[in-house]
């Protein structure tokens, strides 16, 4: 399938501060693509310019064959749901729905917003104050509002911080299941990596205004592109590579505790239920490793020998 | 004293003060005799009665009460808009443009007035009664810039990105969803502005020429010829308004919610 949504040496900045810079995506029709990165990297700047309440320093958005960049945000075909959803405090969940059906004089207004509803599974809600709404159904109803409009791309912005474990789990089967029944092509924001892992088709990780990897979440598991990357998908060893004059990086399970070539003094440990995990300080630098729970618990200051795997490491290409 | 007791006198003493002037207004107003004084002289409704055939009061009235509505919604239309630029953008000097829009509550009265008189109203030649329109809705813009201010301030504003999402431009995001989420403070703003410019004396005490004065000046000047109990009449009928209005709006509105 070809480029439905393309961002083109998009360039983005608030006032004089440059926030992200000469970037470019192409997103494909139906795909659910997560922006991840920490705060401060540029994704939510980038989400805002697809929806048009920034305007682009330079570059270009194009969507579905037509160029967007200076198109006005209601006239764009793109859905925002934001993280607080921003519902309207004085219209009951019928008439936050109808919102946008009402200014696009829409003939079929009833049966459109109770449709809505009823895909967010809020049938029954629809003469309620949104206040009266706990904050999983203030989202659904910020959902609804959305895709009445049948939009071409839909932005959420950080779906499932502001809801409890259960509730984000319950969140993310919906949207899932809303993308399958809609075929809508989602681009959600969040700086929770296993979120993105979770949700997404495609991942594309963001630093400081520009992207770091694009890549299925298979990928940026097993094969992260960057030390960067790396670190933020759970790599917490990254030791410089003298064979490839690149990086290797490993997760605390794959540091094998015990035996070894390498030898550490335990800094820290921490009980993470399944599991111990240890911070130790070597030689090399500090090492983060863990240990089934079922074994006995090395003390702080205790020596143990550990090995690095080489089979187990992630490569990285360049230099630390 | 045992401080419970001590309390009680306090709220007491308090009481009379904020009460007592009134009641003894009301009390002066229902003499029966020919000349202001407390106790009345007799109790009768003649002085009540007679406020509404004075002529004089008939013209001052209605001047106030234009003064009131239309200076307080010209007071709005220049204060929301004010408001709502000063919550929304970072404008610079906005702490400084607060500060001049509150200029009136700071300053004097007496100088307000004066100044108007002597440096808008004789150099210009303006009308008394236009100098009396602008002179009110300065007066009142202060009371609508910080009310709105403050119900501004509690609204979040992504709801207007999100109406503007949906298909509106900004001025009907602003129009369908800012001004009805702030309706209570807006009508909070006009009672206030109401009761300040319908109460105010110093500056209008300036503003006054043949044939226009504003109610409380128009009193004064009829007490300083006749002394008779119908000022207090008066007086205590615009007190029992103001109260109705406030009253009115506590029930409907909350109105101490947004003061």
């Amino acid at each position: 399938m070809s480029e439905f949504l393309t961002l083109e040496d998009l360039t983005l900045a608030y006032g004089g501060t440059v926030a992200v810079d000469r970037l470019n995506l192409d997103i494909r029709q139906g795909e659910l693509i997560a922006l991840l990165g920490p705060s401060g990297c540029g994704k939510t700047t980038t989400m805002r310019a697809v929806a048009g309440l920034l305007s682009p320093k330079s570059g270009s958005i194009r969507l579905d064959g037509r160029d967007i960049t200076r198109v006005a945000p209601s006239r764009r075909e793109v859905g925002l749901v934001f993280q607080s959803y921003a519902l309207f405090p004085h219209l009951s969940v019928f008439e936050n729905v109808a919102f946008g059906l009402r200014l696009k004089r829409e003939p079929d207004l009833s049966a459109k917003v109770l449709a809505g509803l009823a895909t967010v599974g809020l049938a029954d809600f629809a003469s309620r104050a949104p206040a009266d709404l706990s904050g999983g159904q203030q989202q659904r109803v910020a959902l609804a509002r959305s895709l009445v409009m049948n939009p071409k791309v839909l932005l959420l912005d950080e779906p499932l911080s502001n809801l409890d474990a259960r509730l984000r789990l319950e969140m993310r089967l919906e949207l899932q299941r809303v993308q399958r029944e809609t075929g809508v092509t989602m681009i959600f924001v969040t700086h929770d990596q296993s979120e993105a892992l979770a949700l997404a088709d495609r991942i594309v990780v963001m630093r400081d205004g520009a992207i770091e990897q694009v890549g299925a979440p298979e990928e940026i598991w097993t094969a992260p592109a960057s030390a960067f990357v790396a670190d933020f998908v759970g790599f917490e060893t990254i030791l410089p590579d003298p064979e490839t004059g690149g990086a290797l990086a490993w997760r605390p399970a794959a540091v094998a505790l015990g035996e070894g070539p390498h030898s550490g003094t335990v800094r820290g440990v921490s009980f993470a239920g399944a599991s111990r995990e240890y911070v130790l300080d070597t030689p090399l630098g500090v090492v983060k490793a863990e240990a089934p729970a079922s074994e006995a618990p090395l003390a702080p200051g205790a020596a143990v020998a550990f090995d690095l795997p080489r089979a187990a490491a992630a490569r990285l290409p360049g230099p630390l | 004293m045992s401080p419970r007791a001590a309390a009680w006198a306090v709220l007491a003493v308090v009481l009379t003060f904020l009460i007592g002037p009134f009641v003894i207004i009301v009390l002066a107003g229902l003499s029966a005799g020919q000349s202001l004084a407390f106790p009345p002289q007799g109790l009768s409704l003649q002085w009540y009665i007679k406020v509404f055939t004075i002529e004089s009061f008939q013209a001052s009235f209605a001047m106030s009460m234009f003064l009131a509505v239309f200076g307080t919604l010209a007071a709005l239309a220049l204060g929301i808009p004010a408001a709502y630029g000063m919550s929304r953008y970072k404008v610079p000097g906005a702490e400084t443009v607060r500060l001049i829009v509150s200029a009136p509550i700071i300053v004097p009265g007496i100088i307000v007035g004066l100044g108007l008189l002597r440096y808008l109203v004789i150099p210009t030649g303006i009308g008394i009664a236009t100098a009396l329109f602008l002179a009110h809705t300065a007066l009142i813009l202060p009371y609508a810039v910080r009310v709105v201010s403050a119900s501004l301030e509690n609204l979040r504003t992504d709801i207007e990105e999100a109406a503007v999402l949906l298909g509106c431009s900004r001025f009907g995001a602003f129009a369908k969803v800012v001004l009805p989420n702030i309706r209570g403070g807006v009508l909070a703003a006009f009672i206030l502005g109401f009761v300040t410019s319908f109460n105010q004396v110093p500056v209008s005490l300036f503003l006054s020429g043949p044939g226009v004065r504003t109610l409380p000046v128009d009193m004064i000047a009829y007490m300083e010829i006749n002394y008779d109990p119908s000022v207090a009449a008066l007086s205590a009928l615009l007190a029992f308004m103001s109260v109705a209005i406030v009253f009115a709006a506590e029930k409907f509105l909350g109105f101490s919610k947004y003061v």
